[in-house]
């Protein structure tokens, strides 16, 4: 049922090697290819038909759901509006991953919007991977989108990472924190060449006591670009922390633009921002190491994005 | 092992009342470390030590002048095949990373990624809590912490030369003297040809042969009882009151 090529992007982006193990749900060029349930989560296709609707028992515990998306389709542009019900108390991981192999001239795309309910003092990890390869010129564009609730204590860990041959991304992530809830978001994102990406996120700490960290790391090679925004809205007693750091290569471009808003007076928000070369130190410490300049770059970056 | 001849290295003055004047921070040296033999290089904070060990470690540019290394001319060879040659620096301000864990450094160091001949390496350098290998060499680690670290990476090199920039800065009390042990045992059961620069007795006492830097020049070379006027002699500190009238006269405030 799966191709060598399908397997190939099924590894890169959701680490799988073949159909997975438990709940999942493969899309391949905008139709669904497989799907299982499990006792504890069930998929089925949403009402509008636009994408799926994926709801986790309260209490499910030690979970994962796979979702990945894999497009090889010559001028496809897929667009899916998944949603996420995650029950009060359970602690699930959910894979999701686009991986687009493109072939030709015409441009292939995806766009995947996941909306996920987490319920009160429920854990959820969300990992998103997006990749892009073949030999084709064709723009290979991928635009997700994530929209975050958590509930009362709920906690949400959420990995996206962007790991190469993608040309353009408009990348979105919102996020509003009920009371005593935990949001973290690592983003990681490689650009090169001529490719660009924006990343756009606004997490608002609603509730009391709520924590929000988001930390993003960018390499921008070539003549890419990455332009980086955020926002941390404080309506309550919270802590809140952006930290972005960006290294350039070549002549890669980037502008990055961490923003606190305080909108209650118990709020402690902060944020850091760095731009800048890889630093002299950490590459004249490898190659006395014995490392070659291209291999200490290469690990430099490796840890970086890690 | 290592002959230093006729080494200069200069700069120009951005700053200051010297501003665009040529200063040779390393002013003519001339030394031949022997193989094997444990030496300590002190002097003055800025007098240059820093300087020669990031000039034989390929950091510095040699402005004039040559450095060989077991007979062969190695001044215009880069760091990697000055490394690869078996030379390593222990940096006095050691780089910290993002992502990257004391194993990271240590395989790379080494090419080793075996579990055992990790901890092998580890009990070598005296450090005994396995933990310490997955921790990151980031911003978070303490003064002391990456410096062990950092001395860990030199050692695991088994390198011929191994030059250490102030090893001690930082390090507890109780590590100072295990520290001086371990790299005394390093130069014999390896025959590791050692050079420390420090400002601590500790390591002078260790020595065979004890250099002391003044203006980029070797003042002294000798053993340690020999050095001791000069180590008491405050004209060579660069930290003095002012006096009035003084033509050059800093201030460290
Ligand atoms: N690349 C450079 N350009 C200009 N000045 C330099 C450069 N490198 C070193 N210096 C200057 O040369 C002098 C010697 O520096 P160095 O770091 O070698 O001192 P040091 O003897 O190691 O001192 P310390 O005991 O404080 O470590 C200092 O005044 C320093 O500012
Ligand atoms: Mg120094």
């Amino acid at each position: 049922m799966l191709d060598a090529l399908d397997k190939g992007l099924l590894k890169a982006v959701a680490d799988l090697e073949d159909i997975p193990e438990g709940a999942y749900n493969i899309r391949k060029n905008g139709r669904l290819l497989s799907r299982a349930t499990s006792a504890n989560i069930n998929i089925e296709s949403n009402e509008e038909g636009t994408g799926i609707m994926v709801t986790i028992a309260p209490g499910t515990v030690k979970e994962s759901v796979h979702i990945p998306v894999i497009l090889s389709q010559a001028g496809l542009y897929d667009v899916v509006y998944n949603t996420f019900i995650v029950g009060a108390a359970s602690d699930v991981t959910i894979i999701a991953g686009c991986g687009i192999h493109c072939g030709g001239p015409a441009p292939e795309g995806h766009e995947g919007i996941h909306e996920f309910r987490v319920g009160k003092g429920a854990r959820v990890k969300y990992i998103e991977k997006h990749y892009a390869t073949g030999p084709g010129s064709g723009k290979r564009t991928l635009n997700p989108t994530t929209k975050v609730f958590l509930a009362e204590n709920a906690q949400a860990e959420m990995e996206l990472t962007q790991i190469g041959g993608v040309d353009d991304a408009n990348r979105l992530n919102e996020a509003t924190l009920g009371p005593g809830s935990m949001l973290l978001i690592t983003e990681r994102v490689m650009t090169d060449g001529d490719q660009k990406a924006v990343s756009r996120n606004e997490i608002v700490l609603a509730g009391d006591n709520s924590r929000s960290n988001m930390v993003s790391r960018s390499v921008i090679k070539g003549n890419s670009r990455q332009n980086f925004y955020a926002t941390m809205v404080a309506r309550a007693k919270c802590f809140g922390h952006i930290e972005c750091d960006a290294i350039i290569m070549d002549n890669g471009a980037n502008e990055t633009i961490p923003a606190l808003k305080a909108e209650h007076p118990d709020a402690e928000l902060s944020h850091e921002a760095s731009i800048g070369k890889i630093a002299g130190d950490q590459l004249t410490k490898l190659m006395s190491l014995g490392l070659t300049y291209e291999e200490t770059v290469n690990r430099i970056i490796q840890g970086f994005l890690r | 092992m290592l002959e230093l001849k006729d080494l200069y290295f200069s700069v120009t003055e951005t700053d200051g009342t010297n501003g665009g004047r040529k200063r040779d921070i390393i002013d003519g040296l001339n030394f031949t470390f022997e193989p094997g033999k444990f030496y300590a290089i002190t002097g003055p904070n800025g007098s240059g030590k820093t300087t020669l060990a990031k000039l034989i470690m390929g950091i510095n540019p040699v402005s004039a002048g040559a450095i060989r290394f077991k007979g062969r001319d190695i001044t215009g060879l880069t760091i990697t095949e000055r490394a690869k040659a078996g030379i390593a620096y222990s940096f006095q301000q050691p780089a910290r990373f993002k992502g990257i864990t004391f194993r990271d450094l240590l395989s790379m160091a080494t090419g080793i990624e075996e579990e055992a001949k990790l901890l092998d390496l580890l009990r070598r350098v005296g450090i005994c809590s396995l933990s310490f290998l997955d921790k990151a060499v980031d911003a978070k680690l303490s003064g002391g912490e990456i410096k062990k670290i950092e001395l860990a990476t030199t050692i695991a090199r088994n390198p011929k030369l191994a030059i250490y920039d102030e090893p001690d800065t930082g390090i507890d009390l109780w590590t100072i003297g295990p520290m001086v042990n371990l790299l005394k045992r390093e130069q014999t059961e390896h025959r590791t040809t050692t050079i420390v620069i420090s400002h601590n007795r500790a390591f002078l006492k260790a020595a065979d042969v004890v250099l002391m830097v003044n203006r980029g020049k070797f003042a002294y070379v000798g053993n340690l009882d020999g050095a001791l006027p000069m180590l008491t002699d405050l004209s060579i500190c660069n930290f003095k009151p002012c006096r009035e009238g003084e033509e050059d006269a800093r201030c460290f405030r």
